[in-house]
C-alpha cells in the first residue's frame, strides 16, 4: 500500500537492512544476447546494430587518443537504457531514479575526467575555458562561466537522469491510482488510453536520457584532450 | 603394437579402456620404471600376465571407466550420441500460444486435462489472486494494461516487418560467408586450370628451346660454311699470286733471254758478213722474180 506517492521509489524489498530492490540495476543482463552459433539471432543482430550505430556515434566525438573508450560508454548507455526502460514495466524497481546511482556514476566519471584532464593537460584545460570566438572584454566572465559549468556538470548529469525518471514515473502513479476508484467504463478506457501515451512518452524519454547521459560523458571525454 | 594388443584382448573378453586404465595406473605408481628394449611379445605377455594377476582384485564397471588421456579428437569420437546428442541450433523460435506461453506445457497438461485444460487453469488462478486480494489491483495494474495493449499493438504491427529484416540481414551474414567459401573454391579451381595451361605452354616452350636451337645450330652451320669458303678464297688468292709472280718470273727471263740472245746476234753479225748476206738475198729474190 502506497504511504505517499514517493513510496514507489522507495527500495522496501529488505531482508535484514539489506535492500534487495536494487538488484534491478542487473537485470538489464537478461536482456543481453549471447552468441553460441555463429549465425546471429534475430534479437543479437538487433542489439549489435544498435551498439555498432553507437559506437560510430561515439566515435566521430572522440579524439584519437581516446578511441577505446567507446567501450565504456556504450556499456553506460545499455546499463542505464535497460535501467530506466525496465523500470516502466509494473513491479520492477528503478534504479535509475536515485540520485545514489546516477551520482555513483557521473561524479566518479566526472573526477576522473577533471583529474586526468588537469594533471596531464594542465594547458589544454586551461585554454578551454574561453570558449572560441570570445571577444576580449568577455573573457574574464567566460572563465567564470565554464568554470561554474565544469563544477556543476556532474550535479547535471546525475539530476537530469533522476529527474525524468522520478517525473515520468509520478505521472504514471498518479494516473494508475485513479483506476481502482473509476465507475464508468469510458473514463477508464480514456484512463488507459492517456496512459498509452504517456508510456509511449517515458519510453522515448527512457531512451533519450541515456543518450544523452553517455553522449555528454563522451563529449566531456573529448574535451580533455 | 597398441593395435595388436587391442585385438588381443578384444580375444580375451578385457576392454580396452580397462586395459588402458590399468595400463596408465600402473605407470603412475612406478614412474621411474627403465624401459629396456625387449621384443614386444615378451612386453605383451609380462603385461597380460600382471594384469590377469591386478584385474582380479580391482575389478570396476565399464560405465565408470574414465579415460585418463584422451585428445580432443578422441574424445569427440568417444561421444555417446544416443545420450549426448549435439546440440542442433533452431531456426524457428519455440512455438507459444498466447504470444508467451510455451507450448510444451500445454502437451504436458493435456493427458490430465485436456485441450481447456491450460486456459481453465491461467483464468482460475488469476481469478482467485484478484478476488481473495492476494494480488491487488492498483496503479502498477493500470500500467500493466496499459504496457500489455501496446506491446501486442507494436508487435501484430511492426513485428513481421521487422522480424523480415532481420532476417534478411541475418540471411546476408549466411550468404557472405558461403560466398566467400564458394569464391575460395572458384578460385582455387581457377588457378588449378591455370596451372594446366601453364604446363601446356611450358611444354610448348621445351619445343620453342628445340626451334631456338636448331635455329642457332643452322647459324653455326652457315657462319662455318661462309669461313670456309673465305679460307678457300684467301688460299686460292695467295696460290695465284705465286702463280702469277712464277709466270711472270718465266716470261721476264724469256723475255731477258730472247733479248739477250738477239742483242748477242746483232752483235756477232760483222758487216762483211751482213754485206755477204745482202747481197746473197739479192741474188736470190733476181732468181725468184723471173718464176714470179
Amino acid at each position: 500500500m502506497m504511504a505517499n506517492l514517493f513510496s514507489i521509489f522507495e527500495p522496501s524489498s529488505s531482508i535484514f537492512n539489506f535492500s534487495l530492490n536494487w538488484i534491478s540495476t542487473l537485470l538489464g543482463l537478461m536482456f543481453i544476447p549471447y552468441l553460441y552459433w555463429a549465425s546471429p539471432s534475430r534479437w543479437s543482430l538487433c542489439w549489435s546494430e544498435i551498439i555498432f550505430t553507437l559506437h560510430k556515434e561515439f566515435k566521430a566525438l572522440l579524439t584519437p587518443y581516446s578511441l577505446g573508450s567507446t567501450l565504456f560508454f556504450v556499456g553506460l548507455f545499455s546499463m542505464i537504457l535497460y535501467n530506466n526502460f525496465l523500470g516502466l514495466l509494473p513491479y520492477v524497481f528503478t534504479s535509475s531514479s536515485h540520485m545514489a546511482m546516477t551520482l555513483a556514476l557521473s561524479l566518479p566519471l566526472w573526477v576522473t575526467l577533471m583529474l586526468s584532464g588537469w594533471i596531464n593537460h594542465t594547458q589544454h584545460m586551461f585554454a578551454h575555458l574561453v570558449p572560441q570566438g570570445t571577444p576580449s572584454i568577455l573573457m574574464p566572465f567566460m572563465v567564470l562561466i565554464e568554470t561554474i559549468s565544469n563544477i556543476i556538470r556532474p550535479g547535471t548529469l546525475a539530476v537530469r537522469l533522476a529527474a525524468n525518471m522520478i517525473a515520468g514515473h509520478l505521472l504514471l502513479t498518479l494516473l494508475g491510482n485513479t483506476g481502482p476508484s473509476m465507475s464508468s467504463s469510458i473514463i477508464l478506457s480514456m484512463l488507459i488510453f492517456s496512459q498509452i501515451l504517456l508510456l509511449t512518452l517515458e519510453s522515448a524519454v527512457a531512451i533519450i536520457q541515456s543518450y544523452v547521459f553517455a553522449v555528454l560523458s563522451t563529449l566531456y571525454t573529448g574535451e580533455i584532450n | 603394437m597398441k593395435k595388436s594388443m587391442k585385438n588381443e584382448l578384444k580375444i580375451e573378453g578385457e576392454s580396452y579402456k580397462t586395459q588402458q586404465t590399468a595400463i596408465h595406473k600402473r605407470k603412475k605408481r612406478r614412474p621411474s620404471r627403465v624401459h629396456s628394449v625387449q621384443s614386444p611379445a615378451i612386453l605383451l605377455i609380462g603385461m597380460l600376465s600382471r594384469l590377469a594377476a591386478r584385474t582380479v582384485q580391482e575389478v570396476r564397471p565399464l560405465v565408470l571407466v574414465r579415460p585418463t588421456s584422451t585428445s580432443a579428437v578422441q574424445r569427440a569420437e568417444q561421444r555417446d550420441e544416443a545420450n549426448f546428442p549435439r546440440p542442433v541450433r533452431p531456426v524457428e523460435p519455440g512455438k507459444v500460444r498466447l504470444g508467451f506461453v510455451p507450448e510444451e506445457w500445454f502437451q504436458f497438461l493435456y493427458p490430465k486435462t485436456g485441450v481447456t485444460g491450460p486456459y481453465v487453469l491461467g483464468l482460475g488462478l488469476t481469478t482467485f489472486l484478484c478476488s481473495k486480494e492476494i494480488y491487488v489491483m492498483e496503479h502498477e495494474y493500470y500500467t500493466g494494461i496499459s504496457i500489455l495493449l501496446m506491446v501486442v499493438y507494436a508487435v501484430k504491427k511492426f513485428g513481421p516487418v521487422i522480424g523480415q529484416t532481420l532476417d534478411k540481414k541475418i540471411e546476408d551474414i549466411e550468404q557472405s560467408w558461403r560466398d566467400y567459401r564458394e569464391g575460395s573454391i572458384i578460385q582455387v579451381k581457377e588457378s588449378m586450370e591455370k596451372e594446366k595451361e601453364a604446363q601446356l605452354s611450358a611444354k610448348g616452350q621445351d619445343m620453342l628451346f628445340d626451334a631456338k636451337r636448331e635455329n642457332v645450330a643452322l647459324q653455326l652451320e652457315a657462319a662455318y660454311r661462309e669461313r670456309l669458303a673465305r679460307v678457300h678464297s684467301e688460299v686460292k688468292k695467295r696460290l695465284d699470286y705465286q702463280l702469277e709472280v712464277a709466270n711472270v718470273k718465266t716470261r721476264l727471263q724469256q723475255k731477258h733471254m730472247v733479248d739477250w740472245i738477239v742483242k748477242n746476234v746483232k752483235g756477232s753479225i760483222t758487216p762483211a758478213q751482213e754485206a755477204a748476206t745482202l747481197k746473197q738475198c739479192m741474188a736470190d729474190l733476181k732468181a725468184l722474180a723471173p718464176k714470179a
